[in-house]
C-alpha cells in the first residue's frame, strides 16, 4: 500500500513508537510522526525506526499535530490515502487496512474507527461511560450520528487531506473534525475497530476533567462561527 | 474637589492618554477608541458627582450608587476576560500557523521533498517567488 500514509502524532512515546511505526512500516512506507515537543526521546526513536520526522519546535497539541503531519503527508509523492493512527500501541494495522478497503469500496472520503461498533479490550467502565456522554454531546451539536466520537483511528482520501483545516490543538480536535464532515459534506461511514487499553495507553488517556474543556470548546466555535 | 477625586480622575486621565499614545493603538478600532473614551468620560463624572450615580442608580432600581458601579464593573470584568481570552485563542492560532510552517519546511529539506505543488491558501499571507517555487531555496543575495 504506497498510495497510504500514517500520519501519528506524537507526545512522549518513546517507550513505545519504535514498535508502532515498525508495524506501519509493514503496510506501508509512509509513516509520518509529528513529534509535539516531546520532552523524552520521541524524536530519536522515530529517527531510528525509519519514519518521517515533522518536529513542532514548541508543543501544540493533538489537534495541532494532526494537521502538521496532514499537511506533510499530502506532499509526500503518490500519496493518495491517509490514516491517523495513535503513537501509544492502543490502534490495530489491521483494522486500518479494513477502513482503507472501506473507503475504496464504498466509495467514500471519510472512515471512522469506532470502539463501540467493536470490542474495548480492558475499558474502564468510567471511561466508557464519559465516551458515550461525548458522544450524545458531538451527535447533538454537529448534526452527524456517530457512536464514538473521540477515536483517534481514521482513514480518508486526498480530498479530505487537501480540505480539512483543523484549529482545534488540543484534544477538541476529535469534535471538531466531525462538524468538519458536516460542514464539508464529506461522505463518511463508521466502521468497528478494536482499542486496546492497556495500563500504558489508559495512563496516557484523557482526564475525565478534559469533557468539560470540550463541551466548552465546541460551544464556544459554534457561537464564534455564528 | 477633594483629594481622592482628584487622584482619581488624573489617574484616569493619565491612564487614557496612556492608551491612546501606545503604538499599538493603531490597530484598535475606531469604535473600540470611542467606547473607551465614553466610559473614561463617565468614570470621571461618576467620581466628580457621586450623588448623580446614585440618581441614576434608584432610576434603574439600584438603592445605592456604589452598588450600580459594583454592578456595572462586573460586566466591565467579564466583557475583558472573554475578550482576552478570544484574543489569546487568535495570538494562539498564528503562532501555530507559524510553528507548523516551519516543522513541515524542515521536515521537507530533511527527506529533499519538493513543495512546489503544495496549495498555500491557508498559509500565511506570501510574497509570490519570482521562481515559482518556494522549497528550500536559499537568499543568495
Amino acid at each position: 500500500m504506497k498510495d497510504v500514509a500514517f500520519v501519528v502524532p506524537v507526545y512522549n512515546e518513546a517507550q513505545v513508537i519504535g514498535t508502532v511505526i515498525k508495524a506501519i512500516q509493514a503496510v506501508t512506507p509512509h509513516v509520518v510522526c509529528v513529534n509535539d515537543g516531546s520532552t523524552d526521546a520521541s524524536a530519536a526513536e522515530i529517527l531510528k525506526a525509519g519514519a518521517y520526522l515533522v518536529d513542532h519546535p514548541i508543543n501544540m497539541g493533538q489537534g495541532a499535530a494532526l494537521q502538521t503531519g496532514i499537511e506533510f503527508a499530502r506532499l509526500l509523492p503518490g500519496v493518495e490515502r491517509f490514516v491517523t493512527f495513535d503513537a501509544d500501541g492502543q490502534h490495530v494495522i489491521d483494522d486500518a487496512i479494513r477502513m482503507l478497503t472501506t473507503l475504496e469500496v464504498g466509495d467514500l472520503d471519510i472512515v471512522l474507527g469506532s470502539r463501540f461498533l467493536g470490542a474495548s479490550v480492558g475499558a474502564p467502565r468510567l471511561r466508557k461511560a464519559l465516551l458515550r456522554l461525548a458522544v450524545r454531546f458531538s451527535n447533538v451539536t454537529s448534526g452527524i450520528r456517530l457512536t464514538d466520537a473521540h477515536n483517534g483511528l481514521r482513514a480518508f482520501n486526498r480530498h479530505v487531506a487537501d480540505t480539512i483545516e483543523i484549529t482545534a490543538p488540543d484534544m477538541t480536535h476529535a469534535s471538531e473534525i466531525i462538524e468538519l464532515i458536516a460542514r464539508n459534506g464529506y461522505r463518511y461511514r463508521e466502521v468497528p475497530v478494536t482499542i486496546h487499553y492497556t495500563a500504558y495507553s489508559v495512563s496516557k488517556g484523557q482526564a475525565g476533567m478534559n469533557a468539560v474543556n470540550i463541551a466548552v470548546d465546541t460551544l464556544l466555535r459554534k457561537v464564534g462561527r455564528s | 474637589m477633594i483629594a481622592v477625586q482628584l487622584l482619581l480622575v488624573g489617574a484616569f486621565l493619565g491612564l487614557f492618554f496612556l492608551a491612546l499614545r501606545s503604538r499599538t493603538a493603531h490597530g484598535v478600532s475606531a469604535s473600540k477608541k470611542l467606547g473607551f473614551l465614553l466610559f473614561m468620560l463617565l468614570v470621571v463624572v461618576a467620581v466628580l458627582s457621586p450623588a448623580l450615580v446614585s440618581d441614576v442608580a434608584n432610576l434603574v432600581g439600584v438603592g445605592r450608587g456604589t452598588d450600580l458601579v459594583l454592578y456595572l464593573l462586573a460586566v466591565v470584568v467579564c466583557f475583558y476576560v472573554v475578550n482576552d481570552y478570544l484574543r489569546a485563542q487568535d495570538s494562539r492560532a498564528q503562532l501555530h500557523k507559524l510553528a507548523r510552517r516551519i516543522a513541515v519546511l524542515e521536515a521537507l529539506e530533511r527527506y529533499g521533498i519538493a513543495a512546489s505543488h503544495e496549495r498555500d491558501s491557508e498559509v500565511v499571507d506570501e510574497v509570490p517567488d519570482p521562481h515559482g517555487t518556494t522549497d528550500g531555496d536559499r537568499d543568495d543575495a
